[in-house]
């Protein structure tokens, strides 16, 4: 590449501002854009095909990019084409498996260019020469699998040092756990965090997946009930508890825990309040169960027993679950996508993690479900709702000692603040879905 | 000298004119034997000393298969004349439950001579034809052989209880008090109380880990070690090609210890194996030990020697773990159980199955497990047995002929030398109401004649009635029709024997499970590499949910390679960089082998 990269990104601005936000992972989307501007651009490997890792600061959001040019790219990379660079041609280079096979030579080397550090977690010794691939899912971030072997993670919106979900997995790795996927190796700069890479779990399975199959044989059953036909999960929701609160009790141990009086719950009251009036401002049939959920939340004002609180997974649902030969795997600590970093960095308690799981096992279950459903259907998938959910506490009461259903105020008011949540995230990005969420509200 | 007596060491056996242990006795007390020489030897197979690995074996019952005499029970020359059938069929090995002669007070593992074959199966010279003819086909035989214990009509146990002071006086474990070795478990508590019994005759107690009939050998007492290494020889001589050794666990007691697996009971498999490696290279030990694979690789012996115990060992819990997976829909059930099953030495091999004679062992599972597959595969209480389901395969898949065939397409291709149990290549059924295991051990099925064809008997006199119900009945199922129409469970299942015979992935190959976010579809590569040859690459995908689903497969590391499905040899789009897709129906699968792009290398 004969240009300085930082000069060849800048002259790509124009074409960014169209390319952006067409890009799954871009946030403010449906917006337009108007200022792109470069931050930093860093050549990580020059020659035809060369790779520049960039910082782009689209109307104030900042992005990482990496960015492929190649005089003649091969027809897969035609789709991610991002302009022309001269007689090159700039593209989205994580789609491009021979220049993300370099990133792992990058940490295995410990590089360090232009202020970004490759650094492989101690201990860690890489297999290296491996193929590269895009994972091919649709996620906020875009990941890289190195064979079978790693998954580099690399953050579309890098955030400052130190990022809670490095954090998190180093220490569970401390304690030996085995409900994640060992942490490999940082990339980041001296400030920000571009990139976590782990051990692939090559043999897993999403829980969501695993789940809906066994969601779509109960409904093609008919006339048996969810205990009763062979796709039955309970099994796995129960080992799923187990995990879950396994990776509680690690945490606590690890990071500490706290025991707080009740009137710190207080706070929390307000917000879910808060929470409430902005979506019903919104989404005017949230209306309806207005007084049902004020009365809930409220509730939790009453409480008289001090609670635990201490860091959890903040965003627990059957897509941060993987079911692999040997168990239960969480995945992605990031915590709660809307809250603020220090918010996110808060303890709480881990009830807000069981709030989470119970209120994906309904997603599961009426997933499936069109908006005109026959009411034979309707049970059935209350029915494996329940049996499910059921089934996670009490795996999750056989390790904590103590059944999350015991702390049915609390549970309650978290599990419908999560409801209220979903109402306003459907409503704007998925309007089919708004019935999932509201079902639930109704039946409770 | 002959004694006629009650009290006769033979008098229990009922093989008068017909050569047998204690025939006579020696001037010093001992019994005489029948001698190998005695008898003609089959002809040999071509040598092989790894056959095993890549066999497919077929279990028989010798008394169910086909009845030569008209007397309403198969027997050996019956089972010889269908041994074109077998090798039509494509099978490297037959597996013979026990025809030695015995009391049949527990199916024939209750051996009172094991020198004479059972009268209403034949004689040895029976079983030298049938030995001869088999090989003579390519066709290899192994039989059980049950070393721990002897039927309590074994002249062995008739010496030793009228004369302990005699030759055999300690060939079992005799006390004069039941407390011994308190910590051995009590196996078949149904029946029994103790595993000591109190012998009037000799007035001490004898050990049995079985049923008290079935009196244990006292493996301390280093004739009866010679003596059964005899055994192993005189059939070895014959010609067999191996023993599948029943309840090999417990050979030895010691006190303070559960009595299972101890060290001396390895030390004596060590024995046996070298004997069949100094003097019959080339047959093979196949160890039944129902226990976690993690255990079960311990009879394999060394791995440092590539294994000097058993040649192969049965895999339990892969079976009604197969079971789980696809009533769930999930891979798990199979992957989790793949997962920790250990290596084993390079000379070892598992024995796997989907059903056998014996009911659908659920040992190996949890209880929440087994409560599980009660519920699905048992419903009426009559089709349990002990801690298992007495169902063959075709009523247990609900007759469904695609999911036979992805069963079978899994116990085809998953590491392991597969054992299929006769009949269910026909897809035959099974009769409930018939007592103890008997519901699959009906006659086999033939044609539309009569008994099925499998004897001319009056039905009256069969062993067992054959299955006559409208769906799994012999008119309906059996295998002249299936023999006449290609497009038959039979037909399919001889295809699939074939495709396995032609790739040494299937046998000889390392096992890679290829995940991937479908967890419905179970996948995994088969590889063999050998020098001098190119390399062999199957993958196998397994759709076990009953309806279609799509698969994405990180096929990458074969970029440019083209997937050739092995049953039609039709090309597949080749791999490029994505992850390859494929879409299959439900319950269906795919075998392909994978082969370098054409005009490119090799
Ligand atoms: N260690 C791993 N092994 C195998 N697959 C993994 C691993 N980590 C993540 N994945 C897969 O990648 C997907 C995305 O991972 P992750 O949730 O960490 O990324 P994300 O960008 O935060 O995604 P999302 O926006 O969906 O939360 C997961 O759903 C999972 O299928
Ligand atoms: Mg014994």
């Amino acid at each position: 590449m004969s240009t300085r990269p930082l000069h060849a990104v800048e002259s790509l601005a124009g074409d960014l501002r169209a390319w952006l936000p067409a890009q799954r992972w871009f946030a403010a989307k449906g917006t337009d854009l108007t200022d792109v501007f470069v931050e930093r651009a860093v050549m990580l490997a020059d020659g035809d095909p060369a790779l520049v890792h960039a910082l782009i600061d689209a109307d104030g959001e900042r992005y990482q990019l990496l960015i492929g040019v190649r005089d003649d790219p091969p027809e897969h990379l035609h789709h991610c084409v991002i302009g022309r660079l001269g007689e090159s041609y700039a593209y989205d280079a994580t789609q491009d498996g021979e220049l993300m096979a370099g990133l792992l030579a990058l940490l295995d080397a410990g590089a360090d260019h232009g202020g970004i550090h490759w650094t492989k977690e101690p201990d860690v010794e890489l297999v290296t020469g491996l193929r590269a691939r895009p994972i091919g899912v649709e996620q906020s971030n875009t990941s890289i699998v190195f064979g079978y072997h790693y998954i580099l993670k690399l953050f579309r919106r890098p955030g400052p040092r130190p990022n809670r979900d490095v954090e998190l997995h180093r220490a569970l790795h401390r304690v030996g756990s085995a409900q994640i996927a060992d942490p490999i190796a940082v990339v980041e700069d001296d400030e920000l965090v571009f990139g976590f890479a782990q051990r692939y779990l090559a043999d897993a399975a999403e829980g969501w997946a695993t789940a809906t199959a066994s969601v779509r044989d109960l409904l093609a059953e008919g006339d048996l009930h969810a205990g009763e036909v062979g796709g039955d999960f309970a099994g796995e929701s129960s080992r799923l508890g187990m995990a879950v609160a396994q990776v509680h009790a690690d945490l606590a141990a690890t990071m500490g825990t706290e025991v707080v009086s009740p009137d710190r719950l207080t706070e929390a009251v307000e917000v879910m309040h808060g929470r409430l009036d902005a979506v019903t401002a919104e989404v005017p049939e949230l209306a309806e169960f207005e007084p049902m959920l004020r009365a809930a939340f409220d509730a939790v004002r009453h409480l008289r027993e001090s609670q635990p609180i201490q860091q959890i997974h903040g965003d627990l649902h059957l897509g941060q679950v993987l079911r692999t030969a040997t168990g239960w795997v969480l995945i992605d600590f990031e915590g709660e996508p809307a809250a603020l970093a220090t918010d996110r960095a808060k303890t709480r308690s881990p009830l807000r993690d069981v709030a989470g799981m119970l209120r994906s096992f309904d997603y599961a279950a009426f997933a499936l479900l069109g908006a005109d459903d026959d009411h034979q259907r309707t049970t059935r998938a209350t029915e494996w709702s329940d049996r499910n959910r059921a089934s996670f506490c009490e795996g999750y009461a056989s390790v904590a000692g103590a059944d999350p259903r015991d702390q049915a105020v609390l549970l309650r008011a978290f599990e419908l603040d999560k409801a209220v949540y979903e109402v306003a995230y459907e409503h704007r990005n998925r309007p089919d879905w708004v019935r999932v969420p509201l079902t639930a509200l109704r039946r409770t | 000298m002959t004694v006629h007596d009650a009290t006769a060491p033979d008098a229990a056996l009922g093989l008068e004119g017909i050569p047998h242990t204690g025939e006579a006795l020696t001037a010093d007390g001992h019994l005489t034997e029948p001698q190998a020489e005695d008898f003609k030897h089959a002809r040999t197979v071509p040598q092989d000393l790894l056959w095993y690995k890549s066999a497919v074996f077929y279990e028989v019952l010798c008394r169910a298969f086909n009845d030569s005499d008209g007397n309403g029970t198969g027997d050996l020359r019956g089972l010889a004349d269908k041994l074109d059938y077998i090798q039509w069929l494509g099978v490297d090995c037959l597996w013979l439950p026990p025809f030695y002669a015995s009391p049949l007070r527990d199916g024939g593992y209750d051996i009172s001579d094991f020198r004479a074959v059972l009268p209403e199966f034949g004689t040895v010279d029976d079983f030298v034809y049938l030995l001869d003819q088999a090989h003579q086909r390519g066709i290899r035989v192994i039989t059980d052989l049950v070393l721990n214990h002897t039927s309590d009509a074994h002249p062995w146990f008739q010496e030793s209880r009228q004369h302990p002071d005699g030759p055999y006086g300690d060939y079992y474990v005799w006390s004069d008090s039941d407390e011994a070795y308190s910590d051995a478990r009590i196996i078949f508590v149904d029946t029994e109380t103790s595993n000591w019994t109190y012998d009037p005759v000799r007035g001490q107690f004898y050990w049995h880990r079985f049923f008290s009939h079935q009196p244990d050998l006292n493996y301390e007492n280093p004739e009866v070690a010679e003596a059964m290494l005899d055994v192993l020889r005189f059939w070895l001589d014959i010609g067999i090609d191996g023993f599948r050794l029943d309840a090999v666990p417990y050979l030895f007691e010691e006190e303070g210890t559960n009595c299972e697996n101890l060290p001396r009971t390895h030390e004596f498999l060590k024995q046996c194996r070298k004997v069949v490696d100094d003097e019959y290279p080339g047959r093979v030990l196949l160890a039944e030990a129902n226990q976690w694979p993690a255990d079960v690789v311990e009879y394999f012996g060394d791995p440092d020697k590539g294994g000097d115990e058993c040649h192969m060992a049965f895999h339990f819990p892969l079976m009604p773990r197969s079971f789980m997976a696809v009533r769930r829909e999930s891979r798990f059930p199979i992957s989790e159980i793949l997962a920790q099953t250990p290596s084993i030495p390079d000379g070892a091999q598992w024995g796997i199955f989907l059903r056998n004679h014996d009911e659908l062992t659920l040992e190996m599972v949890t209880d929440e497990e087994r409560d599980y597959m009660y519920a699905e595969y048992a419903k009426d209480p009559r089709m349990k047995a002990n801690i298992g389901i007495r169902r063959r395969l075709a009523p247990l898949l609900d007759n469904d002929s695609n999911q036979m065939e992805l069963f079978t397409a899994m116990l085809l291709s998953l590491p392991g030398s597969p054992v299929l149990y006769y009949g269910d290549e026909i897809g035959m059924g099974d009769n409930i109401w018939l007592g103890d295991r008997d519901a699959v051990r009906t006659p086999m099925q033939w044609s539309l004649d009569r008994n099925a064809g499998f004897s001319r008997c009056d039905p009256a006199r069969l062993y067992l009635p054959a299955i006559a119900d409208p769906v799994y009945g012999y008119q309906a199922v059996n295998v002249e029709a299936q023999m006449n129409n290609t497009s038959s469970l039979l037909h399919w299942t001889r295809r699939m024997l074939q495709v396995r015979k032609e790739h040494p992935a299937f046998g000889l190959g390392d096992f890679t499970e290829l995940g991937s976010s479908n967890p419905s579809v179970l996948a995994y590569l088969r590889r063999h590499l050998s020098p001098g040859a190119p390399e062999d690459l199957v993958i196998c995908v397994n759709n076990l949910s009953r309806f279609p689903q799509p698969v994405e497969l990180n096929l990458s590391d074969h970029a440019g390679w083209v997937p050739v499905e092995l049953t039609g040899g039709v090309r597949f789009p080749p791999i490029g960089e994505l992850p390859y897709l494929l879409t299959l129906p439900g319950h269906g699968f795919y075998w392909f082998q994978l082969t370098p792009e054409e005009g490119e290398g090799p």
